[in-house]
């Protein structure tokens, strides 16, 4: 389907489609999930339910996010953790933070 | 229709009653408004006895489960709970279970939105019969414990030992000499446990169970409040957006499949279509304000084009609007992206989900 008539939206779906795969590849890397980057729902839930993910591998998105953007998410919010879209929502906010896009 | 085993009781507490897929069900207690407070900020018991649940003796049970599910029991440890699905030979949706591993005998709950012959027929048609299942909906009631405090009215039942369960895991537990199993589970955002309770008991357990909830400022809830706090906090709901998208890949729903485990009932249709690609998934979206309708079948549009109907919606009391799901095409299936609802309508708005965060996930139950 067109999405010409997303108009102006095109360049925050690739900004965002982006730092998603990003994020996916090396969240896969790094935990050795038995998935591809489509099998991971952006709003499947990362701790508890859905991949049931433990603390240990909540360590390990937080230095994944560091490696893969240089940002750090406080040791104090885990509401950062939700899901990969919460965790891509705090990334190009900081992004932003930092003067645009990367 | 198969009645609840506590109608009586219900009814005498004020539940309406209603039906859902071939069940009784509990629908409301009290006002929407009610319930759902009762749950964010204290506890909600709940009769959850409309799900399907099964008994398989241990011997056969790993074999059989693995044959009919999509997720990979040999690997449940003993203790812990299995979150996955069954599907029907063309691969689409027809129950989300837990399948716990319950020592001598595995429990098999389903969630499903086909009916109990139909289920059981699945079930039986894939060695369920061979492996000795035992269906338990004609001798036990099942209810749900559900809020930021449920933990206080189950520890107060069985004792601080229930502080330490993890997150989907099962343990037996004595109540007037019978056996009543017990499920650290829940899809409502905030502590959730699932009690599997004989017929014999069920009533004083009941009763005990509405006195200890009162003590913590709750009350009786309907599964209605549940689908709205399941979208709110972007559980999956079977009898929502599962009605309307049986793909559990559209839905997102790959965390509960095994794509390297043998052969599963629907999973030759499931593996195709995951190679081929999906064309499109489900994403949340909000609406501006409270006021704004977010119909389920209404239309959400960019420009003149038509991209995706609501297949689930609800008010979300956390973000004062409403919130709800549509499956839009994957190319656009993103978050932040502004759309219209119907054409030239209102603007909606593709979010992150789950929007809120549960005041249960502060909680650290083992440090208490």
């Amino acid at each position: 389907m067109s999405v010409v008539s997303l108009g102006s939206q095109q360049s925050i779906i690739d900004r965002r489609a982006k730092v998603i795969n990003t994020f996916k590849e090396e969240l896969i890397r790094r935990l050795n999930l038995p998935y591809t980057p489509d099998d991971l729902h952006e709003d499947v839930s990362l701790l508890g339910a859905g991949l049931g993910l433990d603390s240990l591998d909540a360590l390990e998105i937080v230095l994944c996010v560091e490696n893969c953007f240089g940002i750090k998410i406080p040791d104090e919010d885990i509401s950062v953790l939700r899901s990969i879209n919460t965790i891509v929502d705090f990334v190009i906010a900081e992004q932003d933070k930092k003067g645009g896009a990367q | 229709m198969r009645e609840l085993p506590l109608k009586n009781v219900l009814s005498a507490a004020g539940a309406t009653l209603s039906e859902r897929f071939g069940a009784q069900v509990v629908s409301r207690c009290a006002d929407a408004a009610t319930e759902y407070k009762h749950i964010r900020d204290a506890v909600g018991l709940t009769d959850f006895s409309h799900i399907q649940a099964f008994r398989i003796p241990e011997e056969k049970a790993i074999d059989f489960l693995d044959t009919l599910v999509a997720g990979n029991v040999a690997k449940t440890r003993y203790g812990r709970v299995l979150h996955t699905l069954i599907a029907n030979d063309n691969g689409e949706l027809c129950a989300d279970c837990y399948v716990a591993n319950n020592d001598t005998e595995f429990i098999l709950l389903c969630e499903s939105i086909v009916d109990d012959a139909a289920l059981r027929a699945l079930v039986m048609d894939s060695g369920g019969a061979d492996a000795g299942v035992v269906d338990l909906n004609a001798d036990h009631a099942i209810l749900s414990v559900d809020g930021y405090k449920a933990w206080a009215v189950i520890k107060e039942l069985f004792g601080a030992d229930v502080l330490g369960l993890p997150y989907l895991s099962i343990e037996n537990y004595e109540f007037e000499g019978e056996t009543i199993r017990l499920f650290r589970a829940g899809k409502t955002s905030e502590f959730g446990y699932t009690l599997l309770v004989p017929a014999r008991i069920a009533e004083s357990f009941f009763d005990k169970l509405t006195t200890l909830v009162k003590a913590q400022g709750g009350g009786l809830c309907g599964v209605d409040i549940h689908s709205e706090l399941r979208l709110e906090g972007r559980f999956f709901n079977i009898y929502a957006e599962g009605v309307r998208a049986k793909d559990p890949l559209q839905l997102g729903l790959q965390w509960m499949i095994d794509f390297d485990k043998g052969a599963f009932r629907g999973s030759e249709a499931i593996i195709a279509r995951r190679s081929a690609g999906i064309k499109e998934k489900i994403i949340g979206l909000r609406t501006e304000s409270a006021a704004q309708k977010l119909d389920i079948g209404s239309e959400i549009y960019a420009g003149s084009e038509k991209v995706a109907t609501i297949t689930a919606s609800c008010l979300s009391h956390v973000l004062g609007c409403r919130v709800g799901l549509a499956l839009f095409p994957v190319s656009i299936a993103f978050a932040g992206l502004s759309f219209s609802l119907g054409k030239d309508g209102p603007a909606v708005q593709t979010i992150s989900m789950p929007p809120i965060m549960p005041r249960s996930l502060t909680v650290k139950l083992d440090e208490m």
